[in-house]
C-alpha cells in the first residue's frame, strides 16, 4: 500500500513540479513586461490558463529564463521531492524554498522590487489516510490566473519606475542543498531596507504537492 | 532567586491593556526595554542579586531568553536549539498577516553582556528595527519575536555565506563579542523571509541579458522611428501643468477660415506656402502657383505652371511683396511679378530640387537637394552671386534675418548653420562660409525662426527623431533654451508683438503650439489642427493671423494673436476679406467653399 501509494506520488509530483515551473515562467514574464525591465514589443501575447498572458519573443532572455527559473529549479523540486517521496515522509525542508525575482536599478544597482514566491511542500494529512482527493487542475489553473492577474492589477499602486532597470532571479535553497557548481553562486539578498520598503502579500496557489505563495516588496520613499 | 515573574506580567498586561491596533510590537519591545532597565531592575528587590551576564534575561523573564543563554554557551549549534527554527516557521507571522511586515529588517543590535543599562539602550534602538501593523499577534508572539531577535543575533555566527550590505548599523556596539559575521543581516534576512537561517540565497552565475534591441541597431531605430506612434497626446505632457497657470490664454481652436488647396503635396521637405506683406497668400500645389488675395479674396493662377513632369516645391514671397520666387524640382528658380502676374526671368544653375527660398531685398537665397545654398541677385544677368556650402544633405530650411545680417539654413543632415549675409561685389564663384555650425538636432531642420524683438535669437526646430525646439544666440553661438515637443516640428514663428513663439507640429499631434519665449512655457495649442501634419505655415502681416497648410489639402487660417488698437490698418484689411466671402463665425463657411472652388 506504502509503496503504491508513493508510487502515485511521484506521478502526481512530476505534474506538479511541471505546474509550478510554468506558472515561474509566465509569472516572471508578466512581471518583466508589467514593471517594463524589458521593452514591451518584445512580448507576444499568448493563451494560457484560458487567458491572454504577454510572453518575451526576446531569445536570449527566453533561454535565460529557461536555464534560470524554469528547467533548473524543477529538476530541483523534482528530484528533491522524489527523494523525499521515496521514503514515504514528507520532510519541510525543499531544497528550493523560496524563488525571488528581483529588480535593480540599471545604475546604482539599488534594489526597487522583489517579488518573493515561497515554494513549500505541502504536507499529506497526518493520519496517514491518503485519500484526499486530488485537487482538480481547473482549480489550479483559476489560482494561478488569479495570480497573474493580481501581478497586472499590481501596477496600478506600485511606485512608477522612471530608471533603467535589470532583474535578478534568486533562489533561496537549504545550506545541504546540492548546487552544481559554476552555475549558481551565492549571492547578495538584494534587500530593500526596511525604512524604504512596503510589502503587500499576494494570491497562493497550490498543487497536491506545492504550495506557492507570493509577495512583493517595493522600495517606497515619501 | 525568585522566579522572574513579575515583568514578564506586566509585559503581558501591558500589552493586553493596549488597543489591538496599536503597533504593538514596538510597544511589546519597548516594554521588554522598560522592563530591562536598570531602574525597573534596583526597584525590584532580590532580582538584582544574580551576575551581570544572567542578569537581562532575568529581567525580561522570558523563557525563551533561557534558551537564548544556552545557546550562547555554544552559539554555532544550531540543532540543540529548536526556538529558532520553530519561530521563524511560525514567522511565517508576516505570512499569517494580511498587511506584513517590512520586508527587511535592521540588523538588531548585538546583545551585549557587560552591563545592565547597554541591553536597555540597545532594545530601545530595537524600536526602529520594523513596524508591526498587526491586530492577530497575541502576546506570546511578541515575547517570542523579540527574544528570537536577540538570539538570532547571537546563534547566527556560523553563517559565512551572509554578505554585506548597505545597512544602518549606526549602533554603538565598539563592545568585542563573538559574533563578527554580520549576524544582524542574518537576523534581518531570517526575519524578512521566515527562512530558516542556514538557508543559502544563490544567484545564477549570468547576469539576465540586456534587451536584444541594444544589439540591434535596425530594430532600435525602428522603434525610435515608431516612438512617436505612441507618443502621449500633449496633454498628458509632464509640462501639461504649465498650460492651466496664468500663462494659459484662449486662443480660438478653430480656424477663422479654410481653403482647400486639392494637390498639396504632403512633403515635409519642401516649403509650399508664403504670405506677403501685401496680404496675398502664395500656396504652390503640385505644379501650380496660386496667389489669393486675402483684401479681395480672390485667386489668380501664375502661368500655367511647372513644366511637365516637374512640380513646384518651394514659394517666398519678396520682402516688399511684389515678386515671388518659386523654386522647382527641376532646380529652376523663377522670379514672378504678382501684380501683373507675369513671369520675369528664370535663374538656372542648381542641379536639384529647390526646396526653400528666402529674400533679403534683391538677392533671393536658394537651398538645393545636393546641400548648396545660392544666392541669386535678381536684378544682374549672371544671378549667382555667391553659393554657401555647409551642409551633406537637402537644406529644407533657409531664412534671412530681417536686417539682413545673418542667414540662417538647416539640412536633412541635422546641421544648422548660420551664415554671415554680407554678399559685396563678389563673382559667381565666391564661397561664404558659416559663422556658427550647429548639429545638436538629431532629425532635418526645417523649421526656422529669427526672432523680430531680439534679432540675435533664433528658433530651430528639428524633426520627427528631434522634436525638439533649440533657441540660439546668433551672435555668442550659445544654445540658450531647449524645448521638448510630442512631434516633428515643421515650422516657427516668433510673434511680432508678443514674447511668445508658434510651432506646427505633425503626427500625432497635429498641432499649433504656442510657447512663451523666455520661460518656454505652452501658451496655448490647438489640436488636431490639420486632419494630416501640419506642413506650412506663414503669419499675416498683421501678425495677428497664422496660416497653415497641410497633406489634408486645406489652408487653414487662425487668429491665435490678437492684436488690438495699432493694427488697425491690417484689421480692417481682415474685415473687408469677410466683407468679400466670408460670414462671420469661423469654421467653414459657404462662401470658403467658393472660395476653394475659384482656387483651382
Amino acid at each position: 500500500m506504502a509503496s503504491r501509494q508513493a508510487k502515485r506520488q511521484a506521478i502526481t509530483l512530476k505534474g506538479s513540479c511541471a505546474l509550478v515551473t510554468e506558472f515561474f515562467k509566465y509569472a516572471v514574464n508578466t512581471i518583466l513586461f508589467q514593471r517594463e525591465v524589458y521593452p514591451s514589443d518584445d512580448f507576444h501575447m499568448v493563451k494560457k490558463y484560458g487567458q491572454t498572458v504577454l510572453v518575451t519573443q526576446d531569445l536570449a532572455l527566453e533561454n535565460y529564463l529557461e536555464r534560470t527559473g524554469a528547467k533548473y529549479v524543477m529538476l530541483y523540486l523534482y528530484h528533491q521531492a522524489a527523494h523525499d517521496a521515496s521514503q514515504t515522509e514528507w520532510l519541510l525542508t525543499g531544497s528550493v524554498t523560496q524563488l525571488v525575482l528581483a529588480i535593480i536599478s540599471k545604475d546604482t544597482r539599488t534594489p526597487l522590487e522583489r517579488w518573493v514566491f515561497d515554494i513549500k511542500l505541502v504536507e499529506p494529512p497526518a493520519d496517514g489516510s491518503g485519500s484526499k482527493e486530488p485537487k482538480p487542475e481547473a482549480e489550479i489553473q483559476s489560482e494561478i490566473r488569479a495570480i497573474l492577474k493580481q501581478i497586472i492589477s499590481m501596477v496600478t499602486y506600485l511606485p512608477v519606475i522612471q530608471e533603467p532597470t535589470v532583474f535578478n532571479i534568486l533562489a533561496y535553497t537549504s545550506e545541504s542543498a546540492d548546487v552544481p557548481a559554476g552555475e549558481w553562486v551565492d549571492t547578495d539578498p538584494l534587500a530593500i531596507e526596511a525604512s524604504k520598503s512596503q510589502q503587500v502579500k499576494m494570491r497562493s496557489f497550490s498543487t497536491d504537492v506545492h504550495r506557492i505563495e507570493a509577495m512583493v516588496a517595493y522600495r517606497y520613499e515619501e | 532567586m525568585p522566579p522572574p515573574k513579575t515583568p514578564s506580567n506586566r509585559i503581558r498586561s501591558r500589552s493586553e491593556a493596549k488597543t489591538p491596533l496599536t503597533p504593538s510590537i514596538i510597544s511589546g519591545l519597548s516594554n521588554v526595554s522598560l522592563a530591562a532597565s536598570p531602574t525597573k531592575k534596583s526597584s525590584r528587590a532580590g532580582g538584582g542579586g544574580g551576575g551581570l551576564k544572567s542578569t537581562p534575561s532575568n529581567t525580561t523573564a522570558n523563557p525563551f531568553l533561557t534558551t537564548t543563554q544556552a545557546s550562547r554557551s555554544r552559539p554555532s549549534s544550531r540543532a540543540a536549539s529548536p526556538q529558532p527554527v520553530g519561530v521563524i516557521r511560525k514567522g511565517g507571522v508576516e505570512s499569517r498577516l494580511d498587511v506584513i511586515t517590512r520586508d527587511y529588517v535592521p540588523p538588531p543590535k548585538q546583545e551585549l553582556k557587560r552591563s545592565r543599562s547597554t541591553p536597555a539602550t540597545n532594545r530601545v534602538g530595537i524600536d526602529h528595527r520594523d513596524r508591526f501593523i498587526t491586530h492577530r499577534e497575541s502576546n506570546t508572539d511578541l515575547a517570542q519575536l523579540a527574544s528570537t531577535l536577540d538570539h538570532l543575533s547571537l546563534s547566527s555566527t556560523s553563517n559565512p555565506t551572509s554578505t554585506t550590505s548597505t545597512t544602518n548599523t549606526s549602533t554603538t556596539t565598539s563592545q568585542p563579542t563573538t559574533t563578527q559575521a554580520s549576524p544582524g543581516h542574518t537576523a534581518r534576512l531570517a526575519a524578512a523571509t521566515g527562512l530558516p537561517i542556514n538557508r543559502r540565497i544563490l544567484g545564477y552565475h549570468e547576469q539576465p541579458p540586456l534587451p536584444s534591441s541594444s544589439h540591434d541597431l535596425t530594430l532600435a531605430q525602428q522603434r525610435e522611428y515608431a516612438k512617436p506612434l505612441y507618443a502621449q497626446r500633449p496633454g498628458a505632457l509632464p509640462s501639461s501643468t504649465g498650460t492651466t497657470t496664468s500663462k494659459a490664454r484662449k486662443i480660438p481652436t478653430q480656424p477663422e477660415r479654410v481653403l482647400d488647396a486639392p494637390g498639396m503635396v504632403d512633403d515635409f521637405y519642401l516649403n509650399l506656402l508664403s504670405w506677403s506683406c501685401q496680404n496675398a497668400v502664395a500656396v504652390a500645389l503640385e505644379t501650380a502657383t496660386y496667389v489669393w488675395k486675402a483684401d479681395t479674396g480672390t485667386v489668380a493662377q501664375l502661368g500655367e505652371g511647372a513644366p511637365e513632369g516637374s512640380y513646384v516645391s518651394s514659394v517666398d514671397f519678396s520682402n516688399d511683396g511684389a515678386f515671388l520666387g518659386i523654386g522647382l524640382s527641376t532646380g529652376e528658380v523663377e522670379l514672378w511679378d504678382t501684380e501683373s502676374g507675369q513671369k520675369l526671368r528664370s535663374m538656372t544653375g542648381h542641379n536639384g530640387q529647390v526646396a526653400v527660398l528666402s529674400w533679403n531685398q534683391h538677392i533671393l537665397s536658394s537651398g538645393c537637394a545636393d546641400g548648396s545654398i545660392w544666392h541669386h541677385d535678381v536684378r544682374v544677368a549672371r544671378h549667382k552671386v555667391m553659393e554657401l556650402l555647409g551642409h551633406g544633405g537637402e537644406v529644407c530650411g533657409l531664412r534671412w534675418r530681417q536686417d539682413g545680417e545673418l542667414l540662417a539654413s538647416g539640412g536633412n543632415d541635422n546641421v544648422i548653420n548660420i551664415w554671415d549675409g554680407r554678399i559685396g561685389d563678389v563673382g559667381g564663384d565666391a564661397r561664404g562660409s558659416a559663422k556658427w555650425t550647429k548639429r545638436n538636432h538629431t532629425a532635418a531642420v526645417k523649421a526656422l525662426a529669427w526672432c523680430p524683438w531680439q534679432p540675435s535669437l533664433l528658433a530651430s526646430g528639428g524633426g520627427t527623431n528631434d522634436s525638439t525646439i533649440n533657441i540660439w544666440n546668433s551672435t555668442t553661438g550659445a544654445r540658450l533654451h531647449t524645448l521638448r515637443t510630442p512631434s516633428q516640428i515643421t515650422s516657427l514663428h516668433f510673434s511680432p508683438h508678443r514674447k511668445e513663439l508658434l510651432s506646427t507640429h505633425g503626427y500625432p499631434t497635429n498641432s499649433i503650439m504656442i510657447h512663451a519665449y523666455p520661460s518656454m512655457e505652452r501658451v496655448a495649442e490647438i489640436r488636431d489642427a490639420h486632419e494630416s501634419r501640419v506642413l506650412f505655415s506663414c503669419v499675416g502681416p498683421a501678425g495677428d493671423v497664422v496660416c497653415t497648410g497641410a497633406g489634408d489639402e486645406n489652408l487653414k487660417f487662425w487668429r491665435v494673436w490678437e492684436v488690438s488698437g495699432e493694427g488697425g490698418a491690417t484689421v480692417g484689411k481682415r474685415r473687408g476679406v469677410k466683407g468679400v466671402g466670408v460670414e462671420e463665425g469661423g469654421g467653414r463657411v459657404n462662401s470658403t467653399r467658393e472660395g476653394i472652388l475659384s482656387i483651382r
